[in-house]
């Protein structure tokens, strides 16, 4: 399965990038990394070139609240990605802000799975989940 | 017209170099360089013959090197299925091959896209990474079939690759130009698109005349003046980074130094180059104009500069210098956040903007830099001035074409 992932927006946190990256090879995926700095479009466009199942955005310093009200005008514009799964983790806010509020925002922003300050492995976990539930409904 | 410029004879070396450009020829010998106004009445060969046939005749065939930018380059039509990768990396080869883009596709929403009715000198199919496949399908098939062209390249995913050939009669086939990590190969479309781009000099009627003239092979004059911008510092005192600007007859040619991008294209050039085909003071004088009308900005220069819009309806001197300033500024402006077209520099980083071309017999640095900082003032906000050079007597060029020929 693939996935694109990076860091969204003015965002420069490589070290959580490569984490991500690593964990996600390990676990058999197919990764395209486009690294810190990436713009919404770029995540799409990634995924339209790749084929990928998924994108993965991370975002460490509140970027993602900005950019993530965009998720549905720009992913409207693309012809090939409805069945795509989206997800976001990271810290989520700029601030602080508990998960229960956060989660819920995200997911109408266009977001299937959101992991606000959630252990990347515990992400990966609910992101396998996601994939196996809808693979087997 | 004509202008002799004197040069110290080593400069040289005993070599002749000869630049073609849509509306001026130049010469250069180890001593000068001569710039004559073309006869469009005449063939290039005669032309030059008639007006510096015994500076020519004083070289051997070994000895002339001929560059020429004169038919505006070739056009190509680029269909690819996203703006971020595959049509910006072909756009980006393309451009560093000489070629102009006269269109961009995007696959997803071909069938809205109207037909161009020139004849369209090569089209450019691209898309996906390897592991992806089934992107091509009829609706690319029935676009291709309407249009007009000479070549057609795939550089797609493999996968599409023998089925998009199936289906499109004449394609060539090359490596796809994005690897599996989604960065860009540049090497056999560049190579393609050169050699495409050569043998249309050479197949150009016009031109064909001038091998009568050198046993060298004669080659773009973008590639030439890439070639020599490693090399500036010999001839100026440039700082870096520095973008150069040929604003010429036809078209203008952008070339920056890659620090001046951020931008998700990791290639070995130093330089990338951009062209703008319409832009230019004499072929494409009216797009010029049309562009300018359309920039909101610009009827406050033309009150900066003490002139109204009627300007654009007279020919004389005043009126071609008026218009090489508004080049200057619809230039920067499409390098700018503010109308940006293709790439965005980051122009408060720059130090220098050196001038080549025809602008810099008509304009003097103080009129360049007037126009520099009335755009940095209006449209970046800043008070930035980065340096103006003028590259008055084609040091680049010849440069360029010197380099060239040591390089062979």
């Amino acid at each position: 399965m693939k996935v694109v992932t990076g860091v969204v927006g003015n965002d420069i946190h490589v070290v959580a990038n490569r984490l991500i990256d690593l964990s996600l090879r390990a676990r058999g995926f197919d990764v395209f990394n486009l690294g810190v700095n990436t713009y919404l479009e770029e995540f799409f466009d990634a995924a339209v070139e790749t084929g990928a199942d998924v994108i993965l955005i991370s975002s460490l310093n509140g970027e993602a609240e900005g950019w993530g009200r965009e998720v549905r005008a720009i992913k409207s514009r693309y012809k090939t990605l409805d069945d795509i799964i989206m997800m976001i983790g990271g810290n989520l806010v700029v601030g602080s802000g508990n998960a229960e509020d956060i989660e819920p925002r995200y997911k109408n922003y266009g977001f299937d799975i959101v992991c606000h300050q959630i252990d990347l492995n515990t992400g990966l976990d609910m992101l396998e989940e996601f994939i196996k539930e809808r693979n087997n409904p | 017209m004509s202008q002799n410029v004197d040069k110290q004879p080593e400069q040289a070396g005993n070599k002749l170099f000869i630049d073609v450009g849509s509306t001026y020829f130049k010469v250069s010998t180890p001593t000068s360089i001569e710039q004559h106004f073309r006869d469009f009445n005449k063939t290039i060969l005669d032309d030059l013959m008639h007006k510096c046939g015994s500076t020519v005749d004083q070289f051997a065939k070994e000895d002339i090197y001929i560059c020429s930018s004169a038919n505006g380059g070739l056009s190509t039509l680029l269909i690819g299925i996203t703006n971020s990768f595959s049509i910006k990396y072909a756009t980006n080869i393309a451009f560093n091959s000489g070629i102009n883009i006269i269109d961009t596709v995007l696959l997803q929403n071909i069938e809205e896209y109207s037909i161009p009715s020139d004849l369209i000198d090569v089209v450019i199919i691209v898309g996906g990474t390897d592991s992806h496949g089934n992107i091509f399908n009829d609706s690319l098939y029935n676009y291709v079939q309407q249009l007009n062209y000479s070549n057609i390249v795939y550089v797609g995913t493999q996968q599409d690759a023998a089925r998009v050939q199936e289906n499109i009669p004449g394609l060539v086939v090359l490596p796809n130009i994005i690897d599996d990590r989604l960065h860009i190969v540049e090497e056999h479309l560049k190579e393609y698109l050169t050699n495409l781009y050569q043998q249309d000099i050479e197949g150009k009627e016009d031109i064909k005349h001038l091998y009568e003239k050198t046993a060298n092979q004669i080659f773009s004059t973008p590639y030439i003046v890439n070639k020599a911008l490693p090399l500036i510092d010999a001839s100026f005192t440039v700082a870096n980074p520095f973008i150069l600007l040929d604003i010429g007859g036809a078209t203008t040619d952008v070339h920056y130094s890659k620090d001046l991008v951020d931008e998700n294209i990791v290639t070995e050039n130093e330089y990338d180059r951009l062209v703008f085909k319409k832009l230019g003071v004499y072929k494409s004088r009216q797009s010029l104009i049309f562009a300018a009308k359309n920039n909101e900005f610009v009827y406050e220069l033309l009150m900066h500069l003490k002139v109204t819009e009627n300007i654009f309806n007279e020919h004389d001197e005043k009126a071609t210098k008026i218009l090489m300033q508004l080049a200057i500024f619809l230039v920067l402006c499409k390098m700018s956040h503010y109308r940006k077209a293709y790439i965005t520099l980051k122009l408060l980083s720059i130090n220098s903007i050196v001038f080549t071309g025809g602008i810099t017999k008509v304009l003097s640095v103080a009129e360049v830099e007037d126009i520099i900082a009335f755009f940095y003032k209006k449209i970046l906000t800043s008070d930035h001035k980065p340096t103006a050079i003028l590259d008055t007597n084609y040091d680049i060029w010849t440069l360029g074409a010197k380099e060239k020929n040591l390089c062979r």
